[in-house]
């Protein structure tokens, strides 16, 4: 079950981030799908599935952008390493923490991007910081913090966590 | 409340573990070879994705379809888009007949021109933009299968629109000509002064390099020079809208509106094979004479 729904997110979240997405902007900058889900995979399913789904998610994002494969699929995927040792350490999770939370990594990885990229200097940190980084950690936190409040209140999520982790 | 088990993980963990160090190693040490691999092996996975990719842009086309033909106005739709099929059409003549008067003039003295054979055009539909924010790229319905290569232009009748930077078996993604990150070697049509044309942050182009005494001026045509593969010459890039000329710069810029507005472009075509010989057809071994 859990490998179909790894699947799942993996195959769709290029057809939703290509063309659904651009329909869903703020300021021209559009979600990033791919590090909420895989946040959200590392704090419920570990370290393992974060880091494996990880680089799966930013290989297949990367194989539909102009960038590099590599950089992309070993964000993504420490990404998911990090969040699946947060999750260990977390006793109680709630949504508002939950959405803090991925605020400020959606803006340390936007942070991050830019240096690995290596983009044209017209493209500099400033430049990146207000018109890519902070809106889309904006949209980021608020796409996580409701699909993470919508399973916190329909699913038990430590249940959830404990047998994903098995 | 969250209980985390952390007995049964402890082997997951470790296993995780190395493959962070693997592949924070791989990174390191060998990041071509990493990156070959990936892509090497992202051929099949990317056919696997370009499925549904296909099916939820053909759905969203629909959809986009049916709104755009019933909800919004149906009559002024259709015949706006026929009046800017036709505008497109008009534009690009208009180049193509500027071209070709000033290069009729420049190379009448030349009498070993040659007709210049028209490239080979691959049409592609538009399915998707970029994944993520950091570059302006469409992705196309053709792929390696069909021909595409990274480096091959990418036009509309009415201009440039970018070039394929990365292909899979069935689809391919075009840098834009208004990214930051593309180059693409132009030539003002007026003044026949040779620059690089380069996107901007603002979705716009410039063209840099241009020569301190060019007489360029806002208004002026900007085509591809054809000095690099992809683009055969005359093919529209932009108009000049404003030249910087800084103090004691070397050389001076202009602004170029792009001539395709490639948020809404939706249909293109791929040059697959370019009249202007590369570089290393031009500077390969000389033909024995007979």
């Amino acid at each position: 079950m859990k490998t179909l729904i790894y699947g799942t997110i993996i195959v769709g979240i290029v057809p939703v981030q290509s063309v659904l997405l651009p329909h869903l902007t703020l300021w021209g900058v559009k979600p990033d799908l791919g590090v909420v889900a895989v946040c959200l995979i590392g704090l419920i399913g570990g370290e393992l599935d974060g880091l494996l789904v990880g680089v799966a998610v930013g290989w297949a994002l990367c194989l539909f952008s102009a960038q590099d494969v590599i950089p992309g699929a070993m964000l993504k995927g420490g990404l998911g390493f990090v969040a699946g040792l947060a999750g260990r350490q977390m006793v109680y999770l709630s949504p508002l923490v939950l959405t803090s939370g991925l605020l400020v990594v959606s803006c340390l990885v936007g942070l991050v991007t830019p240096v690995v990229l290596k983009l044209n200097p017209q493209q500099d940190l400033w430049w990146a910081v207000w018109n890519v980084v902070l809106p889309q950690a904006c949209l980021d936190a608020i796409i996580g913090g409701v699909i993470y409040w919508v399973m916190w209140s329909q699913f038990n999520i430590e249940q959830l966590m404990s047998e994903s982790r098995m | 409340m969250w209980m985390v088990n952390l007995r049964v993980t402890s082997n997951a963990r470790r296993v995780a573990l190395i493959l962070a160090v693997v592949l924070i190693l791989g990174f390191l040490l060998l990041p071509g070879q990493l990156q070959s691999v990936f892509q090497g092996v992202g051929g099949p996975f990317g056919w696997i994705i370009s499925w549904p990719l296909r099916a939820v842009a053909g759905i969203h086309d629909r959809i986009a379809g049916v709104w755009d033909s019933y909800v919004a106005l149906q009559g002024f739709e259709e015949e706006n888009r026929q009046l800017k099929r036709e505008l497109e059409l008009l534009k690009e003549q208009n180049v193509q007949l500027r071209e070709s008067a000033a290069a009729t003039e420049r190379l009448a003295a030349l009498l070993e021109f040659k007709k210049q054979a028209l490239p080979t055009l691959i049409a592609a539909q538009v399915i998707g933009r970029d994944t993520g924010n950091w570059y302006k790229t469409i992705i196309l319905d053709k792929g390696a299968s069909d021909g595409i290569q990274p480096d091959q232009g990418v036009i509309t009748p009415a201009g440039v629109v970018g070039r394929i930077v990365k292909t899979t078996a069935s689809t391919a993604v075009v840098l834009l000509v208004t990214d930051p990150n593309n180059a693409i070697a132009g030539l003002i049509q007026r003044t026949r002064d040779e620059g690089i044309v380069e996107g901007t942050t603002n979705a716009q182009a410039r063209l840099k390099y241009i020569p301190l005494l060019s007489s360029a001026r806002p208004g002026d045509r900007v085509v591809t020079s054809g000095l690099v593969e992809g683009f055969p010459r005359g093919l529209a890039i932009g108009t000049i809208t404003r030249i910087d000329k800084e103090e004691e710069a070397l050389f001076q810029s202009a602004e170029l509106t792009p001539e395709v507005d490639p948020n809404r472009v939706e249909e293109v075509l791929v040059i697959q094979s370019s009249p202007v010989p590369t570089e290393k057809e031009r500077l390969g071994m000389p033909r024995p004479k007979p």
